[in-house]
C-alpha cells in the first residue's frame, strides 16, 4: 500500500473492506427469533387450554429440535443453534401437535423435520421444504391416529376439534339445514358455558332488534376456546404476533391476505358441493377459524426459505396455496390440509421464481421506468 | 417547477446518515497543508505523464501532469514549492500511479491575488472546450470521466439535454448541496458554458427532495429563464437515485410526462461541483486543484463541509475537524455505500474524494456471515431488476457466463444488495469480482 506521509504516523488497525461500509440492522438470526417470540402467546394459550400435557409437547418438540440442530451442526464443525431457525421449527411443530399426542411423535417429528429435511440438504437457506412442516405431515401420515388426540379445553366438553367433528356430522348423514355451526350443535356438539352466555346476550340485546341471530359456537371459535392443536385454535394471539412481524417488515403482509382471501372465495363459492349443500355455502367464517389455516398463512407460508424471492411470485404462491388448501380440507383425507397444501407450494416455489424473474432494466439504455 | 414524484419506483435503500446543522454544511477553507501528494491518476481514463523531477520547483495551479492520450486530464500542482518525491504508489482503490511530493515553500501566484474575468460569453465553443480540457477538469460526482470528452464536439452530435445533476451521490455526503446554496451563480454559468459548447436544447438542473425547497430561491431567477431552455425538477434522492443514469431517466420520464418524447435522446449529465470547476477553468483560467469534501462519520469530533487542495493528507482534514473522539474503525475515502476503505490516514485527496468518513469501531461492525434464506430483500433493492443472489450463486459457481445472461452487466456497484442484505452476504463485491472476471474473459 501507499508509503507514509512524511511527517505523521497512524492509528493501528483499521479494517479494510469492500463497499458498501454500512449494513442494515435487521439480520437473519433477529428474524428468525423474533418470528419464534411472535408464536409464543398462541402457544402459551394452547398450554393454558390443555395445561401440562401441551407444555411437555411443546418442550419436547422445541428441546429435540435444537438437540437435533446442535448434533448436526457440530458434526460440520459450526453452531448454528444460535439462528433461531431450530427454534422457530420446534415451537411450530409443537403448535400444530394435538395436546394429547404420545411424546415421541413430537419428538420424532422434530427429528425428522431438522435432520431429513433441513440439515441433510444442507442447512439453513436450502432446505426446499419447511422443516416444521416437514416434520408435521411425516407424523401425520405416520401417526395418524395419534395426531388426532385432541384434549378437551380445560378439562371439560368435548375432545374432538371442531373441524373434524364436523366431518363425523356429514359422514353421520345429520347434515341438516343452517350454518355449519347450527350443523355442529344439531350434532350435539358441546360448546363452552362462557360461549352460551355471550351468544345468548348479544343475540337478546343486540342482534333481536335487527332480527337476526347467531348460532351457538361463535364465540368459542374467534377466541379460541376449542378442542385443536396447541398453538393453531386462538385466532386473536396468532393475528397480534403476526400483526409484529408485518410492522417490522419480517414477513410480508400480502402473503397471508392473498392466501386467506383466495381460499374464502374458493371456499365460499364451492364448499358447499362436497356436503350436498350446493352453492354459496361453504360456511367460510367457520373454515377460517379451524384448523391451522392463520397460523399457517401467517408462520408457514411466509418463511423465506421456503417461498420465491420476489413479491410477484409470492403473491402467485399464495393464491395457488389458497385454492390447494381448499382443495384438500373439502375434498382429502387428513382434514386440515393446511400443511400439506403448504408443503406443495414449497416444491413449486422454485418453478415459480424462475417465471416471475424482474425484469432487468439495463444501465445506458434509457429503458427505466 | 416542476414537482415530480420520488422517481425509484422500485429498488434502492434508505442508509443511516449522519447529518450536518446548517452551520457546518458551510462551507470553510481547509489549512493549506505543507505537503501535497499528487496521484497522476485521478481520473478515469490513463494516465498523466509525469513532467517534473524531484527538486524542481513548482508554482501554485502549475501542470505537472500531461494528459496523455484523448482520455486522459491534466494534473496541477496544488501548492507552491518544491518537489520532493516522484514515485510509484498505489490509490486507494488500489490501482497505482505515479504520484509526485510536493512540500510547501515560496509564494502563492493565486490565492489573495485579485483575479482577472474572462468574458466567457466572447469565447468562441472550442476556445471554452480548450480550457475547461487545460484545467483538468474531471467528473466530480465519482464518475471521473474528463469532462472535455463530455462536451466534446463530433460531427452530427446533437444533444437534447444538458442535465446539472445536484443529487448528493451518497448518503451523508453534502458538499454539493453546500456549493448549490453558497455558488449557486458560479453553477448556472457552468451551464451556460456546457450549453454553448453542446448546443444543447434543454437545461435541467435535478435536486434532491429534502434540500429541493430550501434551494429553489437560489436558482429561481436563472430557471425561470424559459427562453433559454431552463428548468429545474426536484426528485426522490433515494439512494442511489444520485446515479447519473437515474438521473437522466428521470429527466426524460419527466418529458415525457410534458408530453415531450424524447426516445434515444443524447444527454449529458455533470454534476453541480464539475459545473463550477467549469466555471472557474473558463472565467479564471484556474486549474482544479481544490475541492469540497465532506468530512464526517461517528469518529469525527466536529463534522463538515471542507474546500481541500488536492493532495492533502486525509488525517489533516480530521485535524482540522477537531480531530476524532475516538481510534476509527475504518476510514473511508467517498461515501459509505461505493467508497473505499484506507489501511491508514496518510492517503491523499484526490480529484474524486467526494467525502471522507471515520466510522467508529461499532459502525464499522457488520456482523458475521450466514447463509442466504431467500428473503428477496435484495431483490427488492437493486435498482435495475437483477436477482443478486442469484447472481451471487452463479458466480461463486464460476458461471460468470450464465450470470451475465441474467443481467450482470447492468450491475452498477450501488451496494444496496449488500446493505439490505440481513445475512450479511457481500453481495455488492461479489457481483463485482463477477464483472471484472467476466470483462476479463471477454477481452482475452
Amino acid at each position: 500500500m501507499a508509503e507514509p506521509h512524511p511527517d505523521v504516523a497512524s492509528p493501528p488497525a483499521l479494517a479494510v473492506s469492500p463497499a458498501p461500509h454500512l449494513r442494515g440492522l435487521v439480520s437473519s438470526a433477529r428474524l428468525n427469533w423474533s418470528v419464534a417470540c411472535c408464536l409464543l402467546p398462541a402457544a402459551a394459550w394452547g398450554v393454558f387450554l390443555f395445561g401440562l400435557p401441551a407444555l411437555r409437547v411443546l418442550g419436547m418438540a422445541a428441546g429435540v429440535s435444537l438437540l437435533a440442530e446442535l448434533i448436526t451442526s457440530l458434526a460440520w464443525g459450526r453452531i448454528t443453534v444460535r439462528d433461531g431457525s431450530a427454534m422457530v421449527t420446534g415451537l411450530l411443530v409443537g403448535m400444530l401437535m394435538p395436546p394429547g399426542v404420545p411424546l415421541y411423535v413430537p419428538a420424532a417429528a422434530s427429528a425428522f423435520g431438522i435432520m431429513v429435511v433441513k440439515q441433510s440438504f444442507g442447512g439453513l437457506g436450502r432446505n426446499w421444504m419447511n422443516p416444521a412442516l416437514g416434520g408435521v405431515v411425516f407424523a401425520l401420515f405416520s401417526w395418524s391416529d395419534s395426531m388426532s388426540r385432541w384434549l378437551p379445553v380445560r378439562g371439560a366438553g368435548s375432545a374432538v376439534a371442531p373441524l373434524a367433528a364436523l366431518r363425523d356430522a356429514f359422514a353421520g348423514g345429520k347434515a341438516g339445514s343452517g350454518g355449519l355451526l347450527a350443523v355442529l350443535g344439531a350434532h350435539g356438539y358441546p360448546w363452552s358455558a362462557t360461549d352460551g352466555r355471550v351468544v345468548t346476550w348479544v343475540n337478546d340485546h343486540v342482534l333481536s332488534l335487527l332480527g337476526a341471530s347467531l348460532p351457538r359456537g361463535v364465540f368459542d371459535m374467534l377466541v379460541g376456546t376449542v378442542p385443536g392443536g396447541i398453538g393453531e385454535i386462538s385466532v386473536p394471539l396468532l393475528l397480534i404476533g403476526a400483526a409484529y412481524l408485518i410492522v417490522r417488515r419480517v414477513i410480508r403482509w400480502q402473503v397471508p391476505v392473498t392466501y386467506l382471501v383466495t381460499f374464502c372465495v374458493a371456499a365460499q363459492l364451492f364448499g358447499g358441493l362436497p356436503m350436498g349443500r350446493g352453492w354459496l355455502a361453504g360456511g367460510v367464517l367457520f373454515q377460517l377459524f379451524s384448523g391451522s389455516l392463520v397460523l399457517g398463512a401467517f408462520f408457514m407460508a411466509t418463511d423465506p426459505v421456503t417461498s420465491p424471492l420476489t413479491l410477484r411470485g409470492n403473491l402467485i404462491l399464495a393464491a395457488s396455496l389458497g385454492v390447494l388448501t381448499f382443495f384438500l380440507r373439502y375434498f382429502g383425507t387428513l382434514g386440515d390440509g393446511v400443511p400439506l397444501a403448504i408443503l406443495l407450494g414449497n416444491a413449486v416455489a422454485p418453478l415459480i421464481d424462475r417465471f416471475t424473474q424482474p425484469r432487468v432494466r439495463s444501465a445506458g439504455k434509457g429503458v427505466i421506468g | 417547477m416542476k414537482r415530480q414524484q420520488p422517481f425509484l419506483s422500485t429498488g434502492g435503500v434508505t442508509p443511516p446518515s449522519v447529518n450536518l446543522s446548517p452551520g457546518a454544511q458551510r462551507i470553510t477553507n481547509a489549512s493549506v497543508p505543507a505537503f501535497a501528494l499528487i496521484p497522476m491518476l485521478q481520473h478515469a481514463g490513463t494516465p498523466a505523464s509525469c513532467l517534473v523531477r524531484p527538486g524542481d520547483r513548482v508554482q501554485e495551479g502549475m501542470l505537472i501532469g500531461k494528459a496523455d492520450g484523448a482520455r486522459s486530464a491534466n494534473v496541477h500542482s496544488s501548492i507552491p514549492g518544491t518537489v520532493v518525491r516522484v514515485d510509484r504508489r498505489a490509490g486507494a482503490d488500489g490501482t497505482v500511479s505515479v504520484a509526485a511530493l510536493v512540500e510547501l515553500g515560496g509564494e502563492f501566484d493565486r490565492t489573495g491575488k485579485p483575479r482577472a474575468t474572462n468574458d466567457w460569453e466572447k469565447l468562441s465553443r472550442s476556445d471554452l472546450l480548450a480550457r475547461i480540457r487545460a484545467a483538468g477538469v474531471v467528473g466530480l460526482g465519482g464518475g471521473l470521466v474528463p469532462t472535455h470528452i463530455k462536451l466534446a464536439r463530433q460531427p452530427g452530435r446533437q444533444v437534447a439535454f444538458l442535465i446539472a445533476n445536484g443529487i448528493e451521490c451518497e448518503p451523508s455526503l453534502y458538499a454539493d448541496v453546500s456549493l448549490m446554496r453558497e455558488r449557486s451563480r458560479e453553477i448556472v454559468t457552468g451551464m451556460r458554458i456546457c450549453q454553448k459548447i453542446l448546443e444543447a436544447a434543454n437545461v435541467v438542473l435535478v435536486i434532491g427532495q429534502p434540500s429541493e425547497e430550501e434551494l429553489i430561491p437560489f436558482f429561481k431567477e436563472a430557471f425561470d429563464d424559459i427562453a433559454r431552455g431552463f428548468q429545474m425538477i426536484g426528485v426522490s434522492a433515494r439512494y442511489p437515485q444520485g446515479h447519473e443514469e437515474l438521473v437522466r431517466a428521470s429527466v426524460l420520464a419527466h418529458a415525457a410526462s410534458n408530453g415531450v418524447a424524447h426516445d434515444g435522446s443524447e444527454c449529458v449529465v455533470l454534476n453541480v461541483a464539475t459545473l463550477f470547476a467549469v466555471y472557474e477553468a473558463v472565467a479564471f483560467d484556474r486549474p482544479l486543484i481544490e475541492r469540497c469534501v465532506t468530512v464526517t462519520g461517528g469518529a469525527v469530533r466536529r463534522p463538515g463541509v471542507l474546500k481541500v487542495r488536492v493532495g492533502t493528507r486525509v488525517g489533516d482534514l480530521f485535524e482540522e475537524c477537531g480531530g476524532l473522539s475516538e481510534a476509527p474503525g475504518k476510514i473511508v475515502l467517498g461515501g459509505p455505500m461505493r467508497g473505499a476503505s484506507i489501511s491508514s490516514l496518510d492517503f491523499p485527496v484526490t480529484k474524486g474524494v467526494s467525502g471522507v468518513m471515520a466510522f467508529t469501531q461499532a459502525e464499522a461492525r457488520t456482523g458475521p456471515e450466514l447463509p442466504c434464506i431467500r428473503c428477496g430483500a435484495c431483490v427488492e433493492a437493486c435498482p435495475w431488476g437483477l436477482v443478486p443472489t442469484r447472481l451471487h450463486k452463479l458466480i461463486q459457481r464460476g458461471d460468470v457466463t450464465a450470470a451475465l445472461a441474467e443481467g450482470l452487466s447492468s450491475c452498477t456497484e450501488c451496494g444496496c444488495c449488500s446493505f439490505a442484505c440481513p445475512s450479511r452476504i457481500p453481495l455488492a463485491d461479489s457481483l463485482r469480482r463477477g464483472k471484472r472476471s467476466g470483462a476479463l474473459s471477454n477481452n482475452g
